[in-house]
């Protein structure tokens, strides 16, 4: 029975095991399907995983924003440079004032003298070690440059230029790239001592790491450490999702794992070097060691010290937790956790750490500024390299631009404008008027300063490059230029008629030109016509000369724009830009000599390689004697024409040349004005094109002599070139004169135009010159 | 009232003291050119080097003026950079003697020396048109007498025969050799 029992027991047994073995290897061939699709979907996700993260890894070619800097700035003996501009001049590349000058980029001002900590600098053309020299400066020049310490006498020496502007890459990421080799190797040995301590054995993702900070953990009851390698923390910022969700924490891992495999400690390290996150300035998320050295202590990486490289590896657990200018309280706290950790590993002796954690944060004040005062310039920056570049080489090639601004002029124009047309506006002109300026070297077509809006800082619309606008009787000066060329007909001196006319137009319809104050003045010398800018004098000599014949001198001088041929053009009918102004008047100025303007050098390669260089060039114009003659008139302008009153702005005498230009119903009002360096235009008007109540000298004019008053200048050159010469003439009657003769007055003229007749008081002088050369040579000279 | 025919009164009515200068200039730039190199230079036989520059524009003009120099004065500043970019042009290395030659015109945009030495680099560029423009642009506002001048006429007159103007070139070789024994004017 209990054979039976049992074998019915067994039996039972029997009949109840294959229902669980059935369920077994249900549930067992369901977990070996279940492994199936996982591996026959792991594989491919970890080939998928394996391509991902090795394109990110090597055809990580950071986008590096271009760089864009001023002009470089010499000092020599004999520069005009007041104290006051040098120190703008170095506000504006970052140097800060200090009473100690001990490292580069500091300055201290003590009188008359300067002495500057010059940082270390690829310029366009060298390389420049940092230096410590002190100027003298007196009386508005640099009177002396002397070497530091040493006092030895320097012919030259130079301020690296302000970096005026980035051009970012559309990810809006700063860095600035930094090699293994050339990292502090406490930053090397400390970020793993604080990161990730097995860097150097584990395949990628650290278990023992893992259990260390599961069991800190646990201690401390909340998420005191993370056990991520430097590995996956390069992983997470490649790709940039934050969640904390268990499949993103696999998929770090193996790829990871798979980083490890494809490359070595030191290029991860290279990589996780350049492209951790350490912070956030405005729009741009700053990257890497090298940026967040020159973001938080506005110096290169090499140059930190161990208190300083502690503070950056604390970082990395949270920038903007412990960001050192938000939060310094804590920011040190996390740096002198890093420097015990620093202790605790040997890298730093107990004292050292001890000494390094009692200093201060060393961070300096605020960030670099990243120059939005310079966008109207940087725009024509762009416009001259579009010619050459397309605009995502200067997002992402790292490209070292050399222009160039000359901060303090930009400076100055600036406040000139601003300052400018809030004066205009007390004086009951609208609030809505707008301007625009440009300064520019005379000799080198170099754009030093551009405002294209009243307001600083305001980027948009740009009025000194792209408004189009009437020029008025700005263009009058090379009507007077056509004439002079044909100096068989005419000179300074000769006579035009100021008289009402009228003409019949293309259209068909008469056009009466009147003078301004509707009062004509009979007959009157080109250079009153010139000086005191009559419009009825200056049609007929413009219809003497021809319209065509107009046309073609303003496109030899640099104008592209399409001009209309009609006779208003005598008047300043055609529409230009102040750019498109600067370009003719700096020829004038030049005394013929026409240069394009230029607002870049040279361009440089990420690695300080030249790439491009933009060299001076200069096309002389025809009939340069006539140029020069036109110098002196427009100087006259200044002394006694229209533009009389800009001697009392600029606060003094010496030959400025200028000429002022309104447009009907005045709607525009223009001054183009140079010195023997700078040649300046300023546009005011409104952007709408409706009268503005403005005139040549009531506004534009203004605000030209509030920079120029500002700005240290030297003379207009009036040497006359070969074919053209000084002769003493009579004001009025515009014969020829000696010199001590009543109204005698000197004017340049071309060989052949001089006058025929001559006064009594000079026939009286030859007689007696005749002697003087008898008794030099005790003949008669021929 | 006297009628004049103006070239008359030209001659006459300049600075007396300007004229007096000059002509006593003149005088003994003659003289010293008689003395010191009794032959013409145009017949001078001038060692030939590989560089043009040096047997067409500096040798001869060093001959022609006999030391004579008229140079403004000239900011140590500049010289350094003049003395640096002659050092960078004799290594071959004509965009940096050019790039130094613009910094020290930034300083001095009116010196003759410079402008022509940027002329004479772009000589050795090929740039024949630039060098044309740079060397007349340093005539004009330059000595317009001396060495500078010879060098600015020779260089212009290198400058005219590449770019195929021979008449103009030889006229600028006249004026080269002339550059002593003329009375400049208008200064």
């Amino acid at each position: 029975m209990t054979k039976r029992k049992k074998k019915t027991a067994a039996k039972r047994k029997k009949a109840a095991k294959p229902v669980t073995r059935r369920w077994a290897g249900k549930i067992w061939r369901f977990g070996l399907l279940l492994f199936g699709v996982f591996l026959g979907l792991l594989v491919p996700w970890v080939i998928y995983l394996n391509y991902q993260v090795t394109t990110e890894f090597e055809g990580r070619k950071w986008d590096l924003p271009s760089h864009v800097f001023a002009r470089a700035l010499d000092l020599y003996p004999g520069a005009l440079l007041p104290v006051g501009d040098l120190e703008m001049e170095l506000k504006a590349a970052g140097y800060r004032s200090s009473d100690q000058v001990s490292r580069p980029g500091q300055y201290r001002v003590s009188g008359s003298n300067v002495e500057i900590f010059r940082r270390s600098f690829r310029f366009h053309d060298v390389d420049e070690k940092a230096s410590r020299f002190r100027v003298r400066v007196s009386g508005g020049k640099v009177a002396g440059v002397t070497a530091l310490p040493g006092g030895q006498a320097l012919d030259l020496a130079r301020i690296e230029p302000a970096e005026i502007a980035a051009i970012y890459p559309l990810q809006k990421e700063d860095r600035s790239l930094v090699k293994v080799a050339d990292v502090p190797p406490l930053l090397i040995t400390g970020l793993q001592a604080v990161e990730d301590r097995n860097f150097k054995h584990h395949p990628g993702i650290d278990l023992r790491g893992i259990l260390r900070a599961a069991l800190a953990n646990l201690k401390a009851g909340r998420a005191v450490q993370g056990g991520s390698t430097l590995t996956q923390q390069l992983v997470k910022n490649y790709f940039l999702t934050h969640d904390r969700t268990v499949a993103r924490k696999f998929n770090e891992a193996i790829m990871a794992l798979l980083l490890e495999a494809h490359y070595d400690k030191s290029q991860i390290l290279e990589a996780y070097i350049n492209e951790v996150f350490l912070g956030q300035q405005g729009a741009y998320a700053v990257h890497g060691f090298g940026q967040g050295s020159l973001y938080y202590f506005d110096q290169p990486l090499q140059r930190l010290e161990p208190n300083q490289v502690a503070l950056l590896i604390g970082l990395v657990k949270g920038a903007s937790y412990y960001n050192p200018r938000r939060h310094p309280e804590r920011a040190l706290a996390r740096r002198n956790q890093v420097l015990a950790a620093f202790a605790e590993t040997g890298l730093l002796s107990k004292a050292e750490a001890e000494r390094e954690a009692s200093r201060g944060l060393g961070v300096t004040e605020k960030p670099r500024s990243r120059g939005t005062r310079y966008h109207a310039f940087v725009d024509l920056v762009r416009r001259q390299l579009a010619q050459i570049y397309r605009e995502d080489d200067l997002k992402t090639e790292g490209l070292r631009i050399f222009t160039t601004l000359a901060p303090s002029v930009q400076e100055k124009a600036q406040a000139a404008a601003t300052r400018g047309l809030l004066q205009l506006e007390k004086r009951g002109m609208p609030a809505t008027l707008q301007t625009a300026m440009v300064v520019a070297d005379v000799s080198t077509g170099e754009v030093q300063a551009l405002v294209g809006d009243r307001y600083p800082g305001r980027a948009g619309f740009n009025r000194a490059i792209h408004a189009r606008r009437q020029i008025g009787s700005v263009i009058k000066p090379l009507v007077y230029l056509l004439a002079l060329e044909h100096s068989e007909r005419y000179s300074l001196v000769s006579r035009i008629e100021d008289e009402p006319l009228t003409l019949k137009q293309p259209n068909g319809s008469n056009w009466s030109p009147a003078n301004y104050g509707g009062k004509s003045h009979g007959e009157v010398s080109l250079l009153e016509a010139l000086t005191r800018s009559y419009n009825q004098a200056t049609v007929r000599l413009g219809l003497q000369l021809g319209v065509n014949n107009l046309i073609n001198r303003i496109q030899q001088l640099g104008v592209v724009a399409e001009i209309d041929a009609v006779p208003s053009i005598f008047l300043g009918a055609v529409e230009l830009t102040p750019l498109e102004v600067t370009q003719i008047y700096q020829s004038i100025a030049a005394g013929g000599y026409s240069v394009p303007l230029r607002s870049v050098i040279a361009v440089q390669t990420a690695n300080g390689d030249e790439l491009v260089r933009y060299p001076l060039r200069m096309m002389p114009q025809p009939h340069r004697e006539a140029i020069s003659v036109l110098n002196y008139a427009l100087t006259q302008v200044v002394e006694q024409g229209t533009a009389s009153a800009l001697p009392g702005l600029l606060g003094k005498a010496g030959s400025v040349a200028g000429k002022t230009g309104t447009t009907n119903d005045r709607r525009d009002s223009w001054f183009v004005g140079y010195t023997r360096n700078h040649v300046a235009v300023t546009w005011v008007g409104k952007d709408d094109n409706s009268p503005a109540g403005v005139t040549g000298s009531n506004a534009a004019m203004q605000l030209w002599g509030g920079l120029f008053r500002q700005l240290p200048y030297e003379p207009v050159d009036l040497r006359m070139p070969d074919g053209a010469y000084w002769l003493w003439v009579d004001s009025q009657s515009g014969y020829l004169t000696g010199k001590g003769c009543d109204r005698a007055i000197q004017i340049p003229f071309i060989d052949g135009s001089e006058p025929k007749q001559s006064t009594a008081c000079f026939a009286a002088q030859e007689e007696d010159e005749e002697s003087f050369w008898k008794k030099l040579f005790g003949k008669k000279k021929k | 009232m006297k009628n004049h025919s103006g070239k008359n009164c030209l001659a006459r009515r300049k600075n007396r003291l300007v004229l007096a200068m000059r002509a006593v200039n003149t005088l003994l730039t003659i003289a010293l050119v008689a003395f010191l190199s009794a032959c013409a230079t145009s017949t001078t036989t001038v060692p030939s080097t590989d560089r043009e520059v040096d047997s067409r524009v500096r040798e001869p003009a060093k001959e022609d003026s006999a030391g004579v120099q008229v140079f403004p004065l000239q900011n140590p500043a500049v010289k350094e950079l003049l003395a640096d970019a002659g050092t960078a042009e004799s290594a071959g290395d004509f965009g940096q003697a050019a790039t130094l030659l613009e910094r020290a015109l930034r300083i001095q945009p009116r010196d003759p020396e410079i402008l022509q030495s940027l002329a004479e680099v772009q000589l050795q560029m090929k740039d024949y048109e630039q060098a044309l423009n740079f060397a007349t642009r340093s005539y004009d506002i330059g000595p317009r007498v001396g060495e500078i001048c010879s060098r600015n006429w020779r260089t212009i007159s290198v400058s005219r025969e590449h770019l195929g103007h021979h008449t103009e070139s030889v006229k600028a070789e006249q004026k080269a050799t002339a550059c002593m024994n003329t009375k400049p004017r208008g200064l």
